[in-house]
């Protein structure tokens, strides 16, 4: 078999075992989805019924309800397969631990987009967004998402068998997430003008280019630090 | 590059002989500055006499920026040459660099009263600087996390590095989030022409804070390479008395 072959069949390996530890049980998918409409309940709360005052950030609601609603099931990415050994298994084993981490980032962007596309339609109709966001709406959530996962790889591998990790994690990913949150509500505030988006749609793209690069090899450095303890 | 200050020791003889002289220059630099700034410089045509907050606020912002690089430099430094001298350099760096970004967020709420009418604007300058202070507060944190001690260097190192490289798409998107939502209207701080009256007393505060840092950086640095010395022989003598027992 060739070194190629062989490297697609160790990605896709991987990536069937995250779906199967994360779907078998729906929790996270559930927990996602809820989690983000309890934040909307919050905003909603919080500003009043004012149609108005929700047009104007209904955006921005949606994009910070997503980015918090992600946090909490980033921590278990990593640490799971920290505590049972996993990581200390593949590690020693001849592929190499970027490979293992891209397709584990790849994993994970998945099982996160998935719920939030599900429940895309009933956010649509919550928050009164424009229907003619929909298909920016759809880019800008599938690329974000991406570099969400990218950084939440490299936040879960800093907060590997620190103490209190869980709540020291949402301190260091968010300052990092900051970029997302501007280029996601950018595109979606230059649709609703009559502007192209296309420049804040490639900068969040320039974004996550950026991180799919450099996060596997700093997750997997961060790990071998972890492993030697 | 800085093979030949690595070593603790010859560390130790350098900064003996030079920090008393980055002290001298720290000391003279902030009373000539102050005195400039505060007596000897024009008010501000618009802002009066608020103006001469800048000779605080500006030199601090520039210095919290600049130690946030220094210490992603160093980090560089331990993770590749494995410097132990490089790690205790970034952590001594880190909480005076918080300090001065926490200084220029104050200085920046004091100077928003009388000029912008509020304490706090998000202003995209401001907005990155707390940004920067939470970097720092989460290198700190990260560095304490850990039950041994290299290992919260280590990982904080990683995370300093990736705040280097993360923080200038932040301050750019910042500031483009700000151009965006509203036209520029806030301040411009040495614009096209700085009257060279203020220039003066400006830089002068840059140089005080600058050597400032240098000498309370060069201080944590020995006070933890003291605090290493304790250690070390507090073991050594628990290993003699357990070889005794035994």
């Amino acid at each position: 078999m060739s070194v190629k072959s062989s490297f697609i069949q160790i990605f896709i390996s991987h990536i069937k075992r995250e779906f199967l530890i994360n779907f078998r049980s729906l929790v996270d998918v559930i927990s996602i989805i809820s989690f983000m409409i309890l934040i909307v309940i919050l905003f909603i709360l919080g500003i009043g019924p004012f149609e108005e005052k929700l047009r104007l950030i209904s955006n921005a609601i949606f994009w910070i309800g997503l980015i918090l609603a992600i946090i909490p099931s980033l921590e278990k990415t990593l640490q799971r397969d920290y505590d049972n050994g996993w990581l200390d298994q593949t590690i020693t084993s001849p592929t190499p631990m970027e490979l293992v981490l891209l397709s584990k980032s790849l994993a994970y962007w998945l099982i996160i987009i998935i719920p939030l596309l599900i429940s895309l339609p009933l956010f649509i109709v919550l928050l009164n967004i424009n229907l003619k966001l929909i298909p920016w709406l759809l880019v800008s959530i599938l690329v974000g998402g991406l570099s969400i996962s990218l950084i939440g790889i490299i936040g879960s591998a800093l907060t590997l068998g620190a103490k209190r990790g869980n709540i020291l994690l949402p301190i260091l990913i968010i300052p990092l997430i900051i970029p997302i949150l501007i280029f996601g509500v950018g595109i979606s505030e230059a649709v609703i003008i009559n502007e192209s988006p296309l420049g804040n749609l490639f900068l969040l793209i320039g974004f996550t280019l950026i991180y799919l690069v450099i996060s596997p090899f700093i997750s997997a450095f961060l790990i071998r630090i972890a492993i030697s303890r | 590059m800085f093979d030949w200050l690595a070593n603790p020791n010859r560390f130790n003889k350098i900064t003996e002989k030079i920090q008393p002289y980055i002290l001298l220059i720290a000391i003279t630099t902030l009373i000539s500055g102050l005195y400039f700034g505060l007596f000897d410089s024009p008010k501000d045509y618009q802002q009066g006499d608020a103006v001469r907050i800048m000779y605080v606020h500006v030199p601090s912002a520039w210095l919290a920026s600049f130690l946030y690089f220094s210490l992603a430099i160093s980090c560089v430094f331990y993770l590749v040459w494995k410097h132990p001298l490089a790690d205790l350099v970034s952590s001594s760096i880190a909480p005076i660099g918080a300090l001065f970004s926490a200084l220029t967020l104050v200085t920046g709420s004091l100077w928003g009263k009388p000029m912008w009418g509020t304490w706090w604007v998000w202003d995209a300058r401001l907005t990155s600087m707390l940004v920067l202070f939470f970097f720092y507060l989460g290198y700190i944190l990260l560095s304490n996390a850990f039950e041994r001690k290299i290992d919260g260097s280590k990982t904080a190192s990683v995370l300093a590095i990736v705040g280097l490289i993360n923080l200038p798409i932040v301050k750019f998107s910042v500031d483009w989030w700000h151009t965006l939502h509203q036209p520029a209207s806030i301040i411009k701080i040495g614009g096209p022409s700085i009257d060279d009256k203020m220039l003066l007393p400006l830089m002068l505060m840059i140089f005080a804070l600058s050597f400032f840092s240098l000498y309370m950086i060069i201080l944590n640095v020995k006070t933890k390479l003291i605090e290493k010395k304790c250690e070390a022989l507090l073991l050594k003598s628990n290993l003699e008395e357990i070889s005794k027992i035994g």
